[in-house]
């Protein structure tokens, strides 16, 4: 680089730095909407979440060395075991990759930060309040202790009295706050926020996974988000949704959460797979082969593994054709996964590995995930399912996928983006004795308990009985799991050592392709001085100028004249310049929300309805206050994007990113409504005293209000936008879509009045869907309000009418939804 | 989002034809479907022709895929929609054989 290229990039640096930089000191953490900030914070927080659920894995391998043990009685027992799954499954796997992705994903894609910074940062703090909650529940003793699945009727009040599962089934599903937030930014990402020309048959592979893995968590957790809001109104308001005794049934509980749990298993491991597609080529000086079939294995093992679920209820006692339906899926599953791994190995074979330490992590994940993969395979089969099912057997298989699978790859990418994250190059040699620790440690531990369960040693037991034969294995087992503890002990060491004291290094000292690494190192606040134009799937392979190009200016939005922060919004698929996207300033609210958010979920855990409601109230209230900071109150019309194009902020485009956004968080919202609707049939099929002694009698009043409602709020909301877009008074419309919302609200009512919420379960399932309409309304209504305080502020014009169509989005859902679930509920009336 | 649709609608729709399949077959071995005077053969034919109907809608889309009318224009998302849709062909068949292969509703 000569001293002129120089001196405009260090000028465009120092301009765009004080737009994008976090405020100063200690307000600086609590205000971040930064990516690389809250993407640090996230990681650091997850991996102490792995050390958390890793001295709990010690405290029980602790337990089971020696026969008898009176190292903890079975009810520290039961907290430890169930703490150590939930941390490990909640806490730590899906937050931590989130975190990476966080932190990855703009500088990958070419931008300057994810879709929604304040979303991230209320998700962020969402996780670090819940989790801390779930440890200090822990350490006060009244931590959850039914198993990290929490099966009805062990769960019911009747059989876990206390608090201990309420803190369980309200803080993890406000921690899954984190995992939806995250999600919908990771897809709006990808598919709107990319370098101009990124195409999507460019995308980088890793970004591919990540889309797939995030329209996986808003189709997958929806069911237990539900499972857990159901199981708490039983446990609260005796509503018997697993009791069958007045028709509930606890497979009900089963089927939500392995219609998550199952899924989640991908979750975790394609994130995994993204890494080491990511990372696989670079360590072998070529490129992925099969990148097509590679996107098309991520994608069908994300569909395929949804039609899985019922192969964790095998023993159920469900008929052989339901049995044989789950295990034809569970084979398919490994066909995919296989066409991953020959890809990877197809990747070895054309190119020139070299053994670096993120590649030494990889090679051990190719011999544990093989493993825990085919003894997936022997548990898809039925007839040793039932001989296996609850024992160590599966604990060891699971963690074999779990550890080999996930652990290990991300081990390999934080070793791998550590310049990227740090800015400094390894200069400690750790890593390499921790991985052959870790290696000799997992094998000698997990191997060995695959025998103690073909001996029979069932999962969860407290303690074991001499002259039972699991003595000898589990003490080896114990020993081995405290060597695994050293190795990632000395992994957590040697990153740290890395990452506070190793020198200065430079950037791109892999020779990558991809766009994190055309950045300064550590990567600064805004990502890319200017959003480059690429042509291909490794942009610097083909232009290793482009660093210098971006650094320069030279891409679109390379001259921050309007002091604001700005980035790129492309079309979905050709990724031509579409938008300006003007991103929020450093804010607290995000912050203050989560807070008050966690109020709202713990309140119930003490009975506090009253707290619930006005923190509720006052989540709503901090909504409006991050909505208000938005937009503009003035028509900017076409803006210089750079590169002799000019183009609209998003405030004047028809579907800003809010309404993308909210597209896929309904998308959850409809899962959820739809997993509604399938425990409803379910139950009315499957579950035992039915039919209910009373049907609910629709009358007249009810349906019509249901049908006037949804045809007005529809109608009504409509006939705004139109009137915003033809620059006239779009108040009859929002008026009469505020009265079809209170109708909706008004019919779903009456089947409160109709019903004894406690009388039966069919009763029960009434009163929630009725409940989720009146919920719906409630919310699709206040945003109509807002709109018409935006209107009344001068937000609202011919061009600027954007939020007009948001509105109109959750006004359609809701009076959808409302029509579906009401008639659902009134359908047995009528038939009758 | 037209080429998000092309990637994601066969494997869609299979996952939505195997669910629905797996809840008729629910239907059929509760006591709602004799109630109804229908027979287990009643239901044994009413899988199958659910599962013919499945196959049949994703041969539809594997087909369409191919049409150029409905062809993307990114030849990779192309290959990568008709390798799906063939992936959500095989996943119909197999999953779901066992509706002509095993005993109803032991």
């Amino acid at each position: 680089m000569t001293d002129k290229p120089r001196l405009t990039a260090l000028r465009l640096h120092k301009a765009l730095y004080p737009i994008w930089r976090n405020d100063p000191g200690w307000k600086g953490v609590l205000t971040t909407v930064n990516n690389n900030t809250i993407g640090t914070m996230f990681i650091l927080g997850a991996a102490g979440m792995f050390l958390a659920g890793g001295i709990l894995a010690m405290l029980i391998r602790a337990q089971l060395a020696s026969p008898r043990s009176a190292f903890m009685g079975p009810e520290v027992y039961n907290q430890i075991f169930t703490m150590h799954g939930t941390i490990m499954m909640f806490l730590f796997a899906i937050p931590f990759f989130e975190a990476l992705t966080v932190f990855l994903l703009p500088a990958m894609l070419g931008t300057r930060d994810l879709a929604f910074p304040r979303l991230g940062a209320y998700g962020f703090w969402c996780y670090m309040i819940g989790a801390t909650i779930m440890i200090v529940a822990l350490l006060a003793g009244v931590a959850p202790d039914g198993g990290w699945f929490m099966y009805p009727p062990l769960s019911s009040s009747a059989h876990s009295p206390g608090i201990n599962t309420d803190i369980w089934l309200l803080g993890i599903s406000f921690i899954e706050i984190s995992a939806i937030g995250a999600a919908v930014e990771v897809v709006v990402t990808v598919l709107r926020y990319r370098a101009v020309g990124m195409t999507l048959d460019r995308l980088p592979i890793f970004a591919w996974y990540m889309l797939v893995v995030a329209v996986m968590i808003l189709t997958a957790f929806p069911p237990m988000i539900l499972g857990s809001l159901i199981l708490e109104l039983e446990r609260a308001f005796d509503m018997p949704f697993f009791q069958a005794e007045h028709g509930g049934d606890s497979l009900l509980w089963q089927h939500l959460f392995w219609l998550f749990g199952h899924p989640e298993v991908y979750i975790i491991f394609l994130p995994a797979a993204g890494v080491i597609s990511a990372i696989l080529p670079v360590m072998a000086r070529t490129t992925l082969l099969g990148y097509g079939w590679v996107v098309a294995a991520a994608i069908s093992l994300a569909v395929l593994s949804f039609g899985l679920w019922v192969h964790h209820m095998f023993t159920t006692g469900i008929p052989h054709m339901g049995l044989a339906f789950f295990s034809a899926v569970s084979t398919l599953v490994a066909v995919p996964t296989g066409v991953q791994i020959f890809a990877w190995i197809g990747t070895l074979w054309k190119g020139r590995p070299r053994m670096h330490l993120p590649m030494l992590w990889i090679m051990g994940f190719f011999v544990t995930f093989v493993m825990g993969g085919l003894t997936g395979v022997m548990v898809a089969m039925v007839p040793f399912d039932w001989q296996a099912h609850d024992t160590y057997f599966v604990v060891a298989h699971l963690h074999y996928v779990l550890i080999g699978g996930y652990v290990f790859p991300m081990i390999a990418g934080i070793y791998y983006w550590l310049p990227v994250l740090t800015g400094r190059k390894r200069f400690f040699r750790m890593g390499e004795v921790a991985f052959w620790l870790v290696m000799a440690g997992f094998h000698g531990t997990f191997l060995l308990l695959h025998w103690a369960g073909l001996l029979g040693m069932r999962r969860r037991v407290d303690s074991i009985e001499a002259g039972s034969g699991w003595e000898g294995i589990n003490l080896l087992a114990s020993v081995s799991g405290f060597v695994l503890a050293i190795g990632f002990g000395l992994v957590v060491l040697d990153v740290a050592a890395n990452a506070l004291v190793a020198v200065r290094g430079r950037r791109n000292p892999w020779n990558a392709g991809t766009l994190e690494w055309a950045t300064p190192i550590p990567s600064p606040a805004y990502n890319v001085a200017s959003i480059p134009v690429v042509d291909s799937r490794y942009p610097l392979h083909d232009n290793p100028g482009l660093p210098v190009q971006i650094a320069r200016g030279e891409g679109f939005l390379g001259h921050p004249t309007r002091n604001r922060r700005e980035t790129l919004a492309v079309s979905v698929s050709g990724a031509r310049p579409d938008f300006i996207a003007v991103m929020p300033r450093n804010s607290i609210v995000p912050f203050a929300m989560a807070v008050v958010t966690s109020v709202m979920f713990m309140a119930p855990v003490w009975k506090g309805w009253w707290l619930m409601f006005a923190s509720a109230g006052g989540v709503a209230m901090l909504a409006m206050v991050w909505a208000w900071a938005g937009g503009s109150r003035h028509d900017e019309g076409l803006l210089d994007a750079g590169r002799g194009v000019t183009l609209p902020p998003h405030t004047e485009i028809s579907h800003p990113p809010g309404w993308w956004g909210s597209l896929f968080l309904l998308l959850a919202d409809a899962v959820l409504f739809g997993s509604l609707l399938f425990g409803y049939a379910f139950l009315w099929t499957v579950a035992p005293n039915w039919p209910p002694p009373a049907i609910l009698e629709p009358g007249t009043g009810g349906p019509a209000l249901a049908a006037g409602g949804a045809v007005l709020a529809c109608g009504g909301i409509r006939g705004a936008d139109q009137a915003i877009r033809r620059g006239r008074a779009p108040w009859p419309g929002l008026v009469a879509s505020l009265a079809g919302l209170a109708a909706l609200g008004g019919a779903a009512w009456t089947v409160f009045g109709g019903t004894t919420h406690d009388a039966h379960a069919y009763d029960a399932t009434l009163w929630v869907i009725a409940g989720y309409a009146v919920f719906h309304a409630g919310v699709a209504g206040l945003m109509a309000l807002f709109l018409m305080a935006r209107i009344r502020a001068g937000f609202i014009s011919a061009r600027r009418c954007g939020d007009a169509r948001v509105v109109r989005l959750w006004i359609d859902y809701a009076a959808l939804t409302a029509a579906l679930g009401l008639g659902a509920a009134w359908l047995p009336g009528w038939l009758a | 989002m037209t080429d998000i649709l092309r990637l994601s609608l066969p494997l869609s729709v299979w996952i939505a034809a195997f669910s629905a399949v797996y809840g008729l077959e629910g239907i059929v071995c509760s006591d709602h479907w004799a109630a109804a005077g229908l027979s287990l053969g009643q239901g044994r034919a009413a899988l199958l022709v659910a599962w013919a109907a499945a196959i049949a809608v994703q041969v539809v889309l594997l087909a369409g895929l191919r049409m150029p009318r409905f062809a993307s224009s990114l030849p990779g998302v192309q290959r990568i929609a008709a390798i799906l849709a063939a992936v959500a062909l095989v996943a119909t068949v197999w999953s779901l054989l066992p509706v002509a292969a095993t005993s109803l509703c032991l």
